[in-house]
Parts: C-alpha cells; sequence; structure tokens
C-alpha cells in the first residue's frame, strides 16, 4: 500500500463499470478469433455478442482480433 | 529505450520461387520429408508477414527503436509463434483457412513481445491506494456527477478485495497492458482477465445497489 492517488475519469469509470457478462476468457476468444474474423470479413454486419462482449472489455484481444482483421483483409484485396 | 536481442535465433528458411503452399497444410506438416520441410518453410514465411505486421502497427510503442531492431523483434515472434503453432497442430480444425489460423498465433506473440518490450524498463506498481473519482462535468451536471463520483469511489474501495482493485487499477487505471501484468506476477492473462471481470461484476453490483446503475436483467427476465 502506497500513499500514491490515482484519478478515475469518466472514460475509466465506463471501463471499470462495463458488463462483460457472458463470461469468455482470452484463452477462449484465441480460440474462436480466426473464425470470428473470417465471418466478420464475409459480412461486416455478423455479430457475435459473446466475442462482442469480450472484445470491448479485453484491449489486449481487441487490438490483436482488429489487427487480423486488417491483415486477412488486406490479404484478401491483394495487398 | 533500447531493444536488447536474445540471441539465439535463428534466421528462418529461405522460401523459394518455386514453392507453393501446400493444399493440405496439416498433413503436409505432419509428414517427414521434401513436402514438409517445404512447408515450414512457406509456414514460416506466413508467420513472419503476420508477426511484421503486427510489430510495425504497435510501433508507436516502441519509439526508440530502429527498423532494424523492429525486424528482429517480428522474426524473433514469428519463430516462438512457429513453435507455439506447430504444438496445437492437431487442434486445427478447419474452422477457417489455415493461413487465418496460423496468423493469430504470430500475431499473439509478437503484440506480446512488443508489449513486453515497450514496459521493460518501466516500473509497475501494484497498490490499492486512495482512488479519487473526477467526471469532470459540465456546471448543471455537477451535483449528478459528483454523486456518482462518490458513488464509484465508495464501490471501488468497499465493494473489492485487495488483490481486485489492485488487478483493476493496474490495468484500467495506470494501463498496465495485461500480458505485461501477467508476466511481471508469473500468471497469464486469462486469470488477470478472470479476475477484472469478477471485479467489475462486484463494483457494477455496488452501484446498481445504491441506485446508480441500472441492475442487469438475466435473459428470460422481463
Amino acid at each position: 500500500m502506497s500513499d500514491r492517488g490515482r484519478t478515475v475519469t469518466r472514460e475509466v469509470l465506463h471501463s471499470l463499470t462495463l458488463n462483460t457478462e457472458p463470461w469468455l476468457s482470452c484463452d477462449d476468444c484465441f480460440e474462436l478469433m480466426d473464425g470470428y474474423v473470417e465471418r466478420k470479413l464475409a459480412d461486416p454486419g455478423y455479430v457475435d455478442p459473446v466475442m462482442a462482449t469480450h472484445l470491448d472489455a479485453c484491449s489486449a484481444c481487441a487490438e490483436e482480433a482488429e489487427s487480423l482483421y486488417a491483415l486477412v483483409s488486406a490479404g484478401s484485396r491483394g495487398i | 529505450m533500447t531493444i536488447v536481442g536474445r540471441g539465439g535465433s535463428a534466421p528462418g528458411p529461405q522460401v523459394t520461387e518455386t514453392e507453393r503452399d501446400p493444399d493440405d497444410w496439416v498433413r503436409a506438416l505432419s509428414l517427414e520429408g521434401p513436402e514438409h520441410d517445404i512447408a515450414l518453410r512457406r509456414l514460416h514465411a506466413l508467420l513472419v508477414r503476420a508477426a511484421r505486421h503486427q510489430v510495425w502497427r504497435m510501433r508507436p510503442m516502441l519509439p526508440g527503436a530502429g527498423p532494424e531492431q523492429i525486424e528482429e523483434l517480428a522474426d524473433q515472434a514469428a519463430d516462438e509463434a512457429m513453435v507455439a503453432l506447430l504444438g496445437k497442430l492437431s487442434t486445427f480444425q478447419g474452422r477457417s483457412r489455415f493461413t487465418t489460423w496460423a496468423y493469430k498465433f504470430a500475431i499473439l506473440q509478437a503484440a506480446t513481445e512488443v508489449r513486453s518490450q515497450a514496459w521493460r524498463s518501466r516500473q509497475v506498481v501494484l497498490d490499492d491506494s486512495h482512488v479519487t473519482v473526477d467526471l469532470g462535468p459540465s456546471v448543471e451536471e455537477y451535483a449528478e456527477a459528483a454523486d456518482l463520483a462518490r458513488a464509484a469511489t465508495c464501490a471501488i474501495e468497499q465493494a473489492l478485495t485487495p488483490h481486485q482493485r489492485r488487478i483493476m487499477l493496474a490495468l484500467l487505471v495506470d494501463d498496465v497492458p495485461i500480458d505485461v501484468l501477467a508476466e511481471r506476477l508469473g500468471t497469464n492473462r486469462n486469470a488477470l482477465y478472470k479476475t477484472l471481470h469478477d471485479a467489475r461484476v462486484r463494483v457494477r453490483a455496488h452501484l446498481a445497489a445504491s441506485g446508480h446503475l441500472q441492475p442487469v436483467r438475466r435473459v428470460g427476465e422481463i
């Protein structure tokens, strides 16, 4: 314990109170990520509520999913 | 910041122009012989491509690193991703193309390496000291925001265990990357995300009980 105080901003408070149900672990997110990305590429309107909830709540998994989407998308466009 | 190579990471095998990706990656990677060697080279090239893509995406996190160091980091991540992927080859079920499945191993490894490098010389301080919630309200919103700020402070301080509070504050207030925190604590991303999930549930429940947040309805509830 230290005397270092922290300030929680409105944006951080939003993150602190995110509803992260239904539960999905980071490992399960990784397992599903390739299929999820291909479905999103095939149908931009595709929604997977469980994946979407996890990606909203976990910035590391979100970065990796966005990156995979960008990479596969570029490949399919011949970039 | 200095990027320090770990050494011992041999450059990947060279892919020749005449080689092509196998039709059945899993079979080619499982067999012995020339087809296997070609598949390994093609796979390594795929992983290098994905790792470079990831490291360059996260380049702003490594302000002192030059192109050579960036490439070295990507190659190292690709090598490690190759080991991880081959260890899980039997779990590939064809729910996506093999290349998409392979890319994610390199992306995960490269992202983890970049975050680790970026935080290499930074200290992670875990504490559960007093938190101030400042919602920066406009004049009209002041009373409402001040009330919510008090309730949120109370929720963080009373609803969480010290461990949950330390993890939640490190991840969400101090912005420590989850895999960096996992590495420092000798745990893994899954365990920390579960702690964060449980903490969020408790904060939400506390705020709902004090009338500051709508309770979550379960499926089937009206």
